[in-house]
């Protein structure tokens, strides 16, 4: 599973970063880091990845 | 195949039905994905998966002409990001959302910390409170109208103003004729600060008018776009805020358990958000006819039921501050998901973290009571003893 961060769309809410904060973080200024940005999500973080997407408040996460 | 779709008779709209919404919404999510209303003449969704479908696509619902359950407000909220969609929503969007993103929040949280607190102190100092009046009103109305930039003048109507804004975009019922002469206060007013340039310096509305001189927005579009920074700031968090202090005080194991762990507090505000929904619901207009939904429906998108869908949520009805409620759709989603989100996230945090650190114990003492408002769910009185640290017996 790979997840597509649309990094205009990205508000830096951070629910992804509660929700999976080994996938997702934010960064000092307040914007978004994806670990696996173009990278698959190894095994053990799809489920996280997935309530990630789900959390995401404005849809800027979908996976691909 | 729209003579599959169930049909709906009672009014989700009634006086009553505002004040106990939710035996219409078990209903209602009973009956089918997409349920007709017959007063309305709308269609309503009030499932999880299928109000996340309708929010996400934004291609066959459209919001640009329309969120309100009646033509009046419909056209008079034109131009406003609420009701608009693609680029021109999203020009706009950037626009309101800019200022609100918890990026830009950052440098303002120590102050709306520092407000919160003197906030829940002055309430525990009196003890016996109206959690609405004392605490959950007395936050935003301290600087959002500040932030926003409005004058002085006026300002003892903002309240009343941008509740009567929510109720327009309700059907035409009582409820609506009731407080027009308010809606169109607010509008009236909102034009007149534009006219006049009478923002505050270094405010939201200041940066507004500022690109409306540089051409980068019509200064047609700065009333509604004005109305739509206000409006929602006020009421919903304060729904927020107050619904909190009231499931706090009724669920003591829910409350030892936030004094226990202070972290869960922003999950507590999703779940909040989840449980009493500040916002019952939005329109669509439907461009694309899909198998269940003909073209051209009125779409009624029900938050507050999506947030009890007992499909997606264990025990919906019961208030869990340790359940994930992270995916509640109280804020919507998507590219018209709440802009205002982050601010309200940070008030209804920062207080509770106040009232955590002060308060021993929440004792509702008194009758509390449901505003009546066709969009707004929202305490109206909430009497409220603050124990304070200290002083439990």
């Amino acid at each position: 599973m790979r997840i597509i961060a649309d990094y205009d769309r990205c508000e830096g809410h951070g629910l992804c970063a509660d929700q999976a904060p080994d996938v997702f973080d934010l960064d000092d200024e307040g914007d978004l880091i994806h670990h696996f940005d173009g990278a698959e999500l190894p095994a053990e973080q799809e489920a996280a990845g997935q309530r990630a997407i789900d959390a995401c408040p404005v849809a800027a996460l979908r996976a691909g | 195949m729209s003579s599959t779709i169930p049909t709906y008779r009672p009014d989700v709209y009634s006086r009553e039905a505002i004040l106990d919404p939710y035996p219409h919404y078990d209903q209602l999510r009973a009956l089918g994905p997409v349920v007709r209303l017959a007063k309305q003449r709308a269609l309503a969704v009030t499932r999880y998966d299928d109000c996340k479908q309708v929010l996400l696509d934004d291609a066959t619902f459209v919001s640009g002409r329309g969120v309100a359950l009646n033509p009046v407000a419909n056209r008079l909220s034109r131009g406003t990001t609420l009701n608009s969609d693609g680029e021109e929503h999203d020009r706009r969007r950037k626009i309101l959302a800019s200022r609100l993103t918890p990026k830009s929040l950052r440098s303002m949280r120590e102050e709306v910390e520092r407000r919160a607190d003197a906030v829940v102190a002055a309430a525990v100092e009196k003890q016996h409170v109206d959690g609405v009046a004392d605490i959950a009103e007395a936050l935003p109305t301290s600087f959002v109208p500040d932030l926003i930039g409005w004058p002085q003048e006026g300002r003892e109507n903002l309240l009343r103003w941008a509740g009567a804004t929510f109720d327009s975009l309700g059907p035409v019922n009582a409820q609506t004729l009731r407080t027009a002469p308010s809606t169109i206060g607010m509008m009236r007013f909102a034009r007149s600060v534009v006219r006049r340039d009478a923002v505050l310096p270094g405010s939201m509305g200041a940066d507004l008018l500022e690109k409306a001189a540089s051409g980068e927005v019509e200064r047609g579009e700065c009333p509604a776009l004005m109305i739509d920074y206000l409006a929602p700031s006020l009421d919903t968090t304060i729904s927020a805020i107050a619904s909190a202090l009231m499931l706090l005080a009724e669920h003591p194991d829910q409350w030892a358990a936030l004094k226990a762990d202070p972290s869960l507090i922003p999950n507590t505000v999703n779940e909040v958000v989840r449980l009493e929904s500040p916002l019952r619901a939005f329109a669509r207009d439907t461009e694309v006819g899909g198998v269940a939904v003909p073209a051209g429906s009125r779409v009624v998108v029900f938050y507050a039921s999506a947030n009890r869908d007992e499909r997606v949520w264990d025990a919906p009805t019961s208030f869990d501050i340790t359940r994930d409620a992270a995916a509640q759709l109280g804020f919507g989603q998507g590219s018209h998901g709440c802009a205002g989100q982050g601010l309200a996230r940070l008030e209804t945090q920062s207080i509770l973290r106040s009232v955590v650190e002060r308060v021993d114990r929440i004792e509702v003492t008194g009758q509390l009571t449901w505003g009546l408002n066709n969009i707004i769910h929202k305490l109206d009185h909430l009497p409220l003893r603050l124990v304070p640290v200290g002083e439990g017996e």
